[in-house]
């Protein structure tokens, strides 16, 4: 095992960045997108946000779709949105990223449920409550990838993802369509339907601003 | 920097926040140390977790330095007792390791911003109030560890660290006496005041 202890890129972010895509049945693409982040360490601060596209290739955002993005840090995630959410595959040209609507978070409450079997993330704000339920949960998979494995194509990346073998987005008590599915991410066949715990995000040495 | 191979070969043992404070007197040995847990996940489930030895080198606690185990989950800090506090040196050896009692805290909260010149965490029990401070911080590193460069010596481990120049341990409203050292971590000079974030360990394949 050849390592070096410490990398020398420079740390971009640091938290949690969990999620629930939910496909459509007939044609495998996602009819539901949705990010949870609670960030710990950026160089706008820190703050949580709970992005959700229920209709991600609608042009159009909240109330006339589920399309939105809660936060109580707007300048952080415009940086994230920017950086990272655009560059994931899933989220890559989606119409609903460039008009879901940003809204105000409020509050957030968290019921981790031992991380064995479920958790919850619930979000209010707005007149939105959000609820976020991973259940199913399997063993932590420990994550280190390099650009050529990150979801960004651009970074190194670290987590422990817990996979989730079902899950749903609800926004004011009603259900987001959709189910969770599978895709090939980090050499291996995982849900899509994940907590991402203890996510650091690095731009490589030589490759940053 | 990651392996190439992106899923580690091994077993999560826990994940989550990991700083420290330890404060030392002017002949080098301790005279303050604190860990403080937040565990996003382990066997024992989530929780926070702070350990402080106000007294090292006393099992009872002396006049307003306390010895503390305080948190939200007693079986999250018997676990870590087991097998995290209880195979690094430093904390094991001392004088209140074996006569540590673990009580509910009331209140635990952090504030300020790691990326700034401030970080605190707070914990609160219904006759103390513990304040951590870190401050002078210096840019977040991220770590990559095989098991001889960590405390337990058995697991290998990913972590960011935020180093401090300057901390505080305030109990009461009383700064605990020393200051704060340096040492060297996988052939890193650094403090003995840290944030660490992200930070997970793992048991390697085989063991």
């Amino acid at each position: 095992m050849t390592r070096v202890s410490v990398n020398p890129g420079r740390v971009e972010w640091s938290g949690e960045n969990s999620g629930i895509l939910l496909e459509n049945s007939l044609d495998a693409d996602y009819a539901t997108l949705a990010l949870f982040f609670r960030i710990v360490l950026s160089p706008h601060g820190r703050g949580d946000a709970a992005l959700v596209l229920g209709a991600p290739d609608a042009d159009v955002g909240w109330p006339y779709a589920p399309n939105f993005l809660m936060t109580n840090n707007q300048r952080m995630m415009r940086w994230i949105v920017d950086g990272w959410v655009r560059k994931f595959s899933a989220f890559r040209n989606r119409p609903g990223i460039e008009s879901m609507k940003w809204l105000d978070l409020h509050s957030i409450c968290c019921q981790p449920a031992h991380l064995r079997s479920r958790h919850r993330e619930k979000a209010f704000g707005s007149d939105i409550e959000l609820e976020m339920v991973w259940s199913d949960l399997g063993e932590p998979v420990p994550v280190e990838a390099d650009r050529s494995h990150s979801p960004t194509g651009e970074h190194d990346m670290y987590s422990v993802f817990v996979e989730a073998a079902s899950a749903s987005v609800i926004v004011n008590g009603t259900p987001l369509p959709g189910q969770v599915g599978c895709r090939r991410i980090f050499d291996r066949t995982m849900s899509t339907a994940f907590l991402a715990l203890s996510n650091t995000w690095v731009t490589p040495s030589g490759t940053g601003d | 920097m990651p392996l190439s191979q992106p899923v580690t070969p091994g077993t999560v043992d826990w994940t989550g926040e990991n700083p420290g404070i330890l404060l030392k007197n002017p002949d080098g040995t301790f005279s303050a140390m604190a860990l403080f847990f937040r565990v996003a996940w382990s066997p024992a489930g989530p929780g926070q977790l702070l350990l402080l030895y106000g007294s090292p080198n006393s099992a009872e606690s002396l006049s307003g330095a306390p010895n503390l185990l305080l948190g939200d989950n007693s079986e999250l800090a018997d676990f870590l007792i087991d097998n995290f506090i209880g195979k690094l040196p430093a904390f094991r050896d001392a004088a209140p390791f074996n006569a540590l009692k673990y009580q509910p805290a009331t209140a635990i909260r952090a504030s300020g911003d790691p990326m700034g010149h401030r970080y605190t965490e707070t914990v609160a029990c219904p006759n103390t109030c513990v304040e951590l401070v870190w401050e002078n911080l210096e840019r977040p590193r991220a770590l990559e560890l095989t098991p001889d460069q960590t405390g337990t010596k058995e697991h290998a481990m990913v972590t960011l660290l935020v180093p401090a120049r300057q901390a505080q341990i305030i109990v009461d409203g009383n700064s605990l006496p020393g200051e704060v050292g340096t040492r060297v971590q996988a052939g890193f000079e650094t403090t003995t005041a840290f944030l660490y974030f992200a930070e997970t360990w793992i048991i390697p394949e085989g063991t």
